[in-house]
């Protein structure tokens, strides 16, 4: 199914060239394949300095030194070989114009679109996301996570074809964070494709793809159920816990049951599925 | 031996003009060898909060005493702060990573440790502990810090404040950005802390990692300070809640066999997974026939059966913010354990009876979970407490935080009335600003100059908003213009005061003030984009001539961007550096010696903001050559412009025939 094919990644591995003698030159990624299909939600996880937001930055096409190997889009859009518009942690750096108006039709601009078709995609990308009344206010009197949903309508006005999300929650607080999320989650759910970077498990929508970087090797691509999965009824290590990621409390409290015999499918790794778990087994 | 910090009446506006209240009568004591945390919403004055305790912030109102000793010296016309108290508490503020103002790490250590004035030997061992406790090796001395990774970074922050072993710990969200390892380090040095009886205040969100270490705990909201019982009023922040307790609100809600309360116990306010499955796996395992049957019996909370349409996690967060009053109380009725290490903080005096009946019943409504436990809060809310973490607030004042609307208006401040940044065309703006200069520097006698202020000032009410901020400046150019008056016109032999001389400085002078007067509100009626539409629109002819101008445009754009995120830059490095070098002059004066401390790490701060907007920029698409500039939107002259410019010209004709007839 080829014309599906959203974006494709072959061996690519990233190593900056040394700048001072004597050093040696540490590849930031090394052989990557991933490939994302049109509508997918894929979470990429990873720790500190994994290489998160480098691959995120070569998927998305940008300029940068070192970079070998393949990446392929389809179908070409009209960004014409520019790279994708990616949502970056800081929400504060990013912004250009002074009101969320501003910021989109100034990204539009930037970007070469249709003169007049600008201010319509812009307003509307902006009641995509629910700053529909808040076209016209300061920038510096929105929050932190309303910031980084104009970034977000940025993306959608430009009909990206991918949404690059690298840790936009983490300087949120939990309430903005989770709003954020939830817009971003009805994007999906509308058809958006999504790779959302992130350190945080709670933020795992279900049924979802993971992919997990360790020190520049994609060393996990698969399903949730996959990622939690304990063999041998619960007494070995899963993925999660080998690459050191606290696993959230439900996740927790599915593998003590396992260890006593109640084995709970789908995996709950969230207080909800956890109840509805719980409250469907054996019925 | 350590003390405990009290706050009484503590009142904290935002400095400048615009006047905010960011904290209002705090009053709140923490108790040394307890870790209290901070929690609330962004915004809210947590971060205020720790850095009023520490001196960073101008206290308004009120004190602030740890032990005997007051942080601010009294009785002083110059405010200087305390510095035994200084050195007695070690602050981390957000983001503190990534900011150094040395070339290794052993000197970043010896910055932090100067003012402490210890002999070699005792540093370079403090410094080798707290290295270890933070999990780095001591071979990261000699490196130069910028090169550490973010997460050892943070950890450097961590060690450079442990290093000077301060009695109290304030740290601002401490666990941002550390991966697991790095908040399992974190939290062992917050209980060896304790273990010393020594104390903390912690600002956080993460209730996850650091509520199962938590003595008290302090909920701040609209700049007020209430103190709340541990595990319910974290739940009663929704997203914020632990996941553990949100799971458990979920499986009752959903009927499940859940240990109702949770049995005293060391260190979290839930039970561990391992009970819990125990717990469900007894009823789930028993006979499918009659699993369901088990189920209802082992259900432990029996109106948790009634249909709960959503988590009940949830609604105790919707219940909570209506009735301020009611949700505080409530918050400490649910399932809070105060024989779980949690202690319950008293709320002095208790409310009423009919009160508490009045909320209960409210809750029957919005939440079956706080029902259910409404009896216990009727059995332990009335019990003074020995040993809470005492509030020493009075009712009235208590309940006036709840209740001040100014708390809640503080957060967005509304630009005066209709006129905004898109009302007018920069262009008329400009032009406007030209008719008015010339007229007003055709004026040459002091009564011209008084005649055009009559004819200027009036023009400026409808402005007078934008005006505020200025106001410190313009009282700063008056006075400057006395002082050149009387410079001017004073002659030394004989000693007189010649008013023919002062004369010409006065109205040349005045003059000046009036076009500035004049240009101030512009700065606010103009968007940086707006602006840049302008030049594009006005000089667009010059690109022909291959004059860069669309770059030009541009790059006024992203400087106005960029001026205030400098300045905010600015501040925080003074705050820091304030912090560490436990300066005792109010923040707002950068002491001199600081300074290079500072300058070097602000320049490096500045081109990083700069590389991180070159990165976003260029993500976004900016840095690619353009065939031809798109416009989405081109500048009009709309009606409001042309009546700004009638306005203009007609005081502007009247200024030139006052200059020319008078």
């Amino acid at each position: 199914m080829k014309h599906l094919e959203q974006i494709e990644v072959k061996s690519l591995s990233v190593t900056p060239p040394v700048m001072a003698a004597g050093q040696s030159a540490h590849p930031i990624l090394s052989q990557i394949d991933l490939t994302i299909h049109k509508g997918q939600w894929v979470t990429l996880l990873g720790r500190n300095g994994s290489g998160k937001s480098t691959l995120a930055k070569a998927i998305a096409g940008f300029r940068m030194p070192g970079i070998t190997g393949q990446i392929r889009r389809q179908p070409r859009s009209e960004l014409h070989g520019k790279p994708i518009p990616i949502v970056l942690q800081q929400p504060e750096a990013s912004m250009v114009g002074s009101t969320p108006w501003e910021d989109v039709v100034l990204l539009l601009e930037q970007n070469e679109l249709k003169a007049d078709s600008i201010i319509g995609r812009a307003e509307s990308a902006l009641r995509e996301v629910g700053l529909g009344d808040r076209l016209h206010q300061p920038i510096e009197t929105l929050s932190g996570g309303q910031k980084q949903l104009v970034a977000i309508a940025g993306c959608l006005a430009m009909q990206s074809p991918l949404l690059v999300l690298d840790e936009v929650t983490s300087m949120l607080d939990p309430e903005a964070a989770q709003a954020v999320l939830e817009r971003v989650r009805s994007l999906h759910a509308a058809g958006a494709t999504v790779l959302w970077i992130t350190q945080r498990l709670e933020e795992l929508p279900p049924g979802g793809r993971i992919a997990a970087l360790a020190d520049g090797r994609l060393i996990f691509d698969g399903s949730a159920e996959e990622w939690f999965d304990r063999a041998a009824g619960g007494t070995l290590e899963s993925i999660c816990e080998k690459l050191g990621f606290e696993a959230p409390y439900a996740a927790q409290v599915a593998w003590e049951l396992e260890r006593e015999g109640v084995r709970l499918r789908p995996f709950p790794f969230t207080a909800e599925l956890l109840a509805e778990a719980v409250n469907n087994y054996e019925r | 031996m350590s003390a405990d910090w009290l706050l009484d009446g503590v009142s904290v506006y935002t400095e400048g003009n615009a006047e905010r209240k960011l904290l209002h009568e705090v009053h709140a004591s923490f108790q040394a060898g307890k870790i209290t945390l901070l929690i609330g919403k962004n915004g809210a004055g947590k971060s205020t909060l720790l850095e009023t305790m520490a001196g960073l912030r101008a206290v308004r109102d009120g004190s602030i005493r740890l032990g005997e000793d007051s942080l601010w010296q009294p009785h002083r016309r110059n405010k200087r702060l305390n510095r035994d108290v200084l050195l007695r508490l070690g602050i981390s503020m957000q983001h503190s990573e990534s900011q150094w103002f040395a070339a290794t790490v052993r000197e970043e250590f010896q910055y932090s440790l100067k003012p402490y004035a210890l002999d070699k030997a005792t540093a370079a061992q403090r410094i080798n502990r707290s290295l270890a406790n933070v999990g780095l090796e001591e071979a990261v001395l000699e490196r130069d810090p910028w090169t550490l990774s973010g997460g050892q970074q943070r950890r450097l922050s961590l060690a450079c404040l442990l290093a000077c072993e301060p009695e109290w710990l304030l740290l601002d969200e401490p666990t941002a950005g550390l991966d697991a390892a790095g908040i399992s380090r974190l939290c062992a040095v917050l209980q060896a802390h304790r273990a010393a009886g020594r104390g903390a205040v912690v600002a956080t969100h993460d209730l996850d990692a650091l509520l199962p270490l938590a003595d008290a705990l302090a909920v701040v909201s609209g700049g007020a300070v209430r103190e709340a019982a541990a595990a319910a009023a974290a739940l009663s922040h929704a997203a914020a809640a632990p996941q553990a307790l949100r799971a458990l609100a979920e499986l009752r809600a959903a009927g499940a066999a859940v240990p109702p309360e949770t049995a005293p116990r060391e260190g979290a306010p839930w039970p561990a997974p391992r009970e819990i499955a125990a717990a469900l796996a007894a009823a789930m395992l028993a006979k499918p026939a009659c699993a369901r049957a088990a189920v209802s019996a082992a259900v432990v909370q029996p109106v948790s059966t009634a249909p709960v349409p959503q988590a009940a996690g949830m609604q105790l967060a919707s219940a909570a913010p209506a009735p301020q009053d009611a949700g505080m109380q409530l918050a400490s009725a649910a399932p809070a354990p105060q024989d779980a290490g949690m202690q319950l903080v008293s709320v002095s005096p208790p409310f009423g009876a009919d009160e508490q009946a009045a909320a209960a019943d409210d809750s029957q409504m919005t939440s079956s979970v706080i029902t259910a436990s409404a009896g216990g809060l009727r059995s332990h809310s009335y019990e003074p407490q020995s040993e809470s973490w005492a509030i020493t607030t009075p009712a009235e004042g208590f309940r006036s935080h709840n209740h001040n609307p100014q708390s809640e208006s503080s957060a967005i401040p509304t630009p005066a009335g209709a006129l905004r940044s898109h009302s007018y065309d920069p262009r008329a703006l400009i032009a406007v600003y030209f008719l008015l200069a010339a007229g007003i520097f055709t004026q040459r006698t002091l009564l011209e100059t008084g005649i055009a202020a009559g004819l200027i000032l009036p023009l400026l009410v409808p402005f007078r908003a934008f005006l505020k901020p200025w106001t410190g400046m313009i009282r700063a150019y008056a006075v400057l213009i006395v002082i050149f008056c009387v410079i001017g016109g004073i002659s030394l032999s004989p000693l007189s005061f010649d008013g023919e001389k002062a004369l010409p400085i006065l109205i040349r002078f005045s003059k000046l003030l009036l076009i500035m007067l004049i240009g101030m509100p512009m700065l606010k009626l103009m968007s940086p984009m707006r602006l840049q539409r302008a030049i594009e629109q006005t000089f667009d002819w010059l690109s022909r001539l291959h004059v860069p101008i669309h770059s030009f445009a541009l790059l006024v754009t992203l400087i106005f961007r960029f001026i205030p995120l400098l300045m905010g830059e600015w501040e925080r490095f003074a705050k820091l550096a304030h912090a560490r070098g436990k300066a005792v002059t109010p923040v707002k004066s950068v002491p001199v010696r600081m300074l290079r401390a500072i300058l070097i790490p602000y320049v490096r701060s500045m081109l990083r903001m700069a590389e991180q907007m070159a990165d976003a920029l260029e993500a976004r698409g900016f840095g690619y050559t353009k065939r031809k500039p798109v416009y989405g939107f081109r500048l009009r002259v709309g009606g409001l412009d042309v009546k700004l410019l009638g306005v203009a010209a007609l005081a502007s004709v009247l200024l030139f025939l006052i200059a020319f007839f008078l």
